[in-house]
């Protein structure tokens, strides 16, 4: 036994020695004050074919000859290229992009510092990972930015449940807000009109319309399609639509986990039941297969991100240009039961600690948060949702995406719900997603799903 | 003097490649096996030393044990289908000289494609809605409604299975056409002189002479098949429910989305373990089987 305990201990050291050898991060300046570049205070620049007689030329641009690395995920690649092409058009710096699936962002971002190979300069990331990537220390702290920009950066023009959620960690702050995403009801009016059906007020509705249709259409089309595979982002998001409207939540006011509550058990009732209707199988269905249904006329309602509007009607990919309508998300039940719209898979953007241009991830930083490049990437296809007060009252964004929308977001603000952004949300969303997928496939009841991930969230957090 | 020198001189000639392959497999194994045995996180490493906690936690995680069972289940059943497959196609094809050289470029092209490829083709196969094989079952009248492949529990795994067998049987047929091609003529020319059956010199010939190379080619599917995460990733994410949870695709969601490195290390050294122990079998069995033949 001393023996193995003599070898074991050899192993150890062994194993710290050759941790010590790993290259380490690289040392972290502390964030310097940045002041915008002249491009990011003015006024955005012209479309790129128009051309600009009073603009430097290239050779003077600022940052000319420079390349910046942006960690930008799948969805958001068009808009990204947009940011890089109106970049390089203002400071001469070339941006290349780093594009990884919406569910890699995060393990890609830690990796990168972690691992000493710091490629990355600006990271846009998935906001509930934000705790994990201040923990990592993979952010800079962004506080003396904020002191030191605040008069063109206009802090308080953000919505106040994008900017804190998205942004703050204790005290301080480590990134921007930069896609306000939030989930809608969009309906399709032909198939519920056939019905004489109207878009549901509340969950009960919902679920009369969902099965009506269904059971009209015999496998036509479908009441409603329900992204339920076996993705965090995905589940989760559907599930909080619920837990949110049904009066509960992650955790109580003291912080302790409530999953299990009467009203989460509901909700989880609510979305099983609901599943029986829906598009085969809630299981199997992600955003591919909720959008090819729901571009092909076979869902009649469909939660999703506030920019479906503008990807519906484009009939490229549609057949149902025109045919949508949109409202907030069904109320639920009982004296607890609200409308609620859920913040599933908005993002922020920071800048690395492993950087190795600072200055020029500072400036690419204060480009974005610029109100009037905001504007230009919002009022473009490319997936960005507003984070802008002044944005959401733009009549040039409430043209691009219709009146209907841009109110149905105006009410959706001030019911917003968000998802935790704690160190530990990471490791507590694997068995939340674990559970809800398994009360979907019937191996656990809505109550047995949640009373086992209230005992591993108390378990993960030492309750 | 010059007689020792010459007498170790191969031993030194193969010194630094032995010490060089010994360091790439020892140091990432000792690294792993020391993470193991504390809480670390992916940018602490070395942290809080809990020596075997988390192989405990390992024998009561209901996930890691249907993890295990799920790879276990896919890899023999799918590495049996392939090596039996393989091995059909392999004897069918070994005649046939006109379409031999179609064949084999064909069945080259299944291990061409990427992996991610692959996966994506068999999720636009799948599709309830607009999927291939849905469409064609109802059009031709096999089903009523709509089959669920990748939603059902029931269903997901044989899903996975299924693009996996498609995936890799060609390379269990280009490795079992090779075997069959390397066995020598005489005893087959001397069995046909003397007027044996098809089926008597399948028996008695070509089994036992190509069984020593079809064992080890099931081997060396079934260790890959153990690993198998790609269409897992792509196509399931584990789900519906845990009904196509296996082991590596478990390890990675510990590792690189939850952090824990120190647990996700304790894992895979158990899956190491098993897998070694496994082989260990395996191997004997091979010996065993081969002792009966001769």
């Amino acid at each position: 036994m001393k023996k193995l305990s003599h070898i074991l201990g050899m192993i150890v050291i062994l194993g710290m020695l050759l941790a010590a050898c790993q290259p380490a991060p690289a040392p972290t300046e502390a964030p310097k004050p940045q002041a915008p570049t002249a491009a990011a205070v003015e006024p955005a620049a012209p479309e790129p074919a128009q051309p600009e007689p009073t603009e430097a030329k290239p050779a003077e641009k600022e940052f000319a000859g420079q390349t910046l690395n942006f960690l930008t995920i799948q969805p958001h690649n068009v808009a990204a290229q947009n940011l890089a092409t109106w970049f390089e058009e203002a400071t001469g710096a070339k941006v290349e992009l780093i594009v990884v699936p919406y569910d890699n962002v995060i393990e890609k971002a830690v990796l990168d510092v972690t691992s000493g190979a710091n490629e990355i300069d600006v990271i846009e990331y998935w906001y509930p990972g934000l705790g994990t990537l201040v923990e990592n220390d993979v952010l800079e702290n962004l506080d003396q930015w904020y002191v030191d920009n605040a008069s063109w950066l206009k802090p308080e023009d953000f919505f106040p449940v994008y900017f804190d959620t998205f942004t703050k960690i204790g005290d301080s702050r480590y990134g921007i807000p930069y896609d306000g995403d939030m989930h809608l009801l969009w309906y399709l009016k032909p198939l519920l009109e056939k019905y004489d059906l109207q878009a549901p007020a509340t969950w009960d509705e919902y679920l009369n319309v969902c099965k009506t249709i269904t059971e009209g259409e015999k496998g036509e089309a479908y009441g409603c399609a329900i992204m339920g595979a076996k993705s965090p982002l995905i589940l989760i998001g559907t599930y909080l639509n619920r837990l949110g409207s049904f009066g509960g939540s992650f955790f109580d006011a003291e912080g302790n986990p409530s999953i299990n509550s009467p009203e989460a058990v509901a909700a989880l009732e609510a979305l099983v039941e609901q599943s029986k209707y829906a598009l085969p199988t809630p299981s199997a269905v992600a955003f591919d297969e909720a959008l090819g249904a729901w571009f092909s006329a076979k869902a009649g309602m469909v939660e999703f991100w506030t920019d479906l509007g503008g990807m519906t009607d484009d009939p490229a990919s549609s057949k149902i240009v025109g045919e949508w309508g949109v409202v907030p998300l069904p109320k639920g039940p009982g004296e607890k039961g609200r409308v609620v719209a859920s913040v599933n898979a908005g993002f922020g953007v920071g800048v690395s600690t492993g950087s190795q241009k600072k200055d020029l991830a500072f400036a690419f930083l204060s480009f974005i948060a610029n109100p009037e490049v905001a504007e230009r990437y919002n009022t473009v296809v490319g997936g960005i949702d507003p984070v802008r007060k002044s944005t959401l009252d733009n009549p040039a964004f409430i043209e691009f995406v219709g009146p209907a929308v841009a109110e149905a977001i105006t009410a959706a603000h001030a019911n917003a719900v968000v998802w935790p952004t704690d160190a530990k949300w990471f490791t507590l969303q694997e068995p939340l997603t674990d559970n809800l997928s398994l009360a979907l496939s019937g191996d656990k009841t809505p109550q047995q799903a949640l009373d086992d991930t209230q005992k591993a969230w108390e378990e993960i957090l030492g309750k | 003097m010059n007689a020792t020198i010459e007498k170790h001189t191969p031993k030194l000639m193969v010194l630094p490649t032995f010490l060089i392959l010994l360091i790439i497999s020892l140091v990432p194994l000792i690294y792993i096996l020391s993470i193991s045995l504390t809480n670390s996180t992916i940018s602490k490493p070395f942290t809080d030393f809990v020596w075997f906690e988390n192989y405990k936690k390992a024998f009561t995680d209901e996930v890691f044990g249907t993890s295990l069972v799920n790879t276990l289940v896919f890899a023999f059943s799918v590495t049996t289908i392939q090596t039996f497959f393989g091995f059909l196609l392999a004897y069918a094809m070994q005649q046939e000289r006109k379409l031999g050289g179609v064949m084999r470029t064909l069945a080259l092209l299944p291990l061409f494609t990427p992996p991610v490829a692959i996966a994506m083709i068999w999720r636009l196969i799948y599709d309830p809605n607009q999927g291939l094989l849905n469409y064609y079952l109802m059009k031709w009248g096999l089903v009523s409604g709509v089959i669920p492949f990748l939603g059902d529990k029931r269903l997901a795994l044989p899903s996975i299975m299924l693009a996996d067998i498609w995936q890799w049987t060609p390379f269990c047929f280009l490795l079992c056409l090779a075997a069959l091609q390397s066995l020598p003529k005489d005893p087959f020319e001397a069995a046909m002189v003397d007027g044996a059956s098809g089926w008597y010199v399948f028996k008695r010939l070509t089994l036992p002479m190509v069984a020593p190379q079809i064992i080890v080619i099931f081997l060396f599917r079934l260790l890959i098949a153990l690993k198998v995460f790609d269409l897992v990733y792509m196509l399931t994410f584990g789900g519906p429910g845990n009904s196509t949870q296996v082991a590596s695709f478990y390890i990675y969601r510990v590792s690189f989305k939850q952090f824990q490195t120190g647990y996700g290390g304790a894992l895979s050294i158990l899956v190491l373990i098993l897998i070694s122990v496994l082989a260990t079998l395996l191997t004997k069995g091979r010996e065993t089987i081969l002792k009966r033949i001769e």
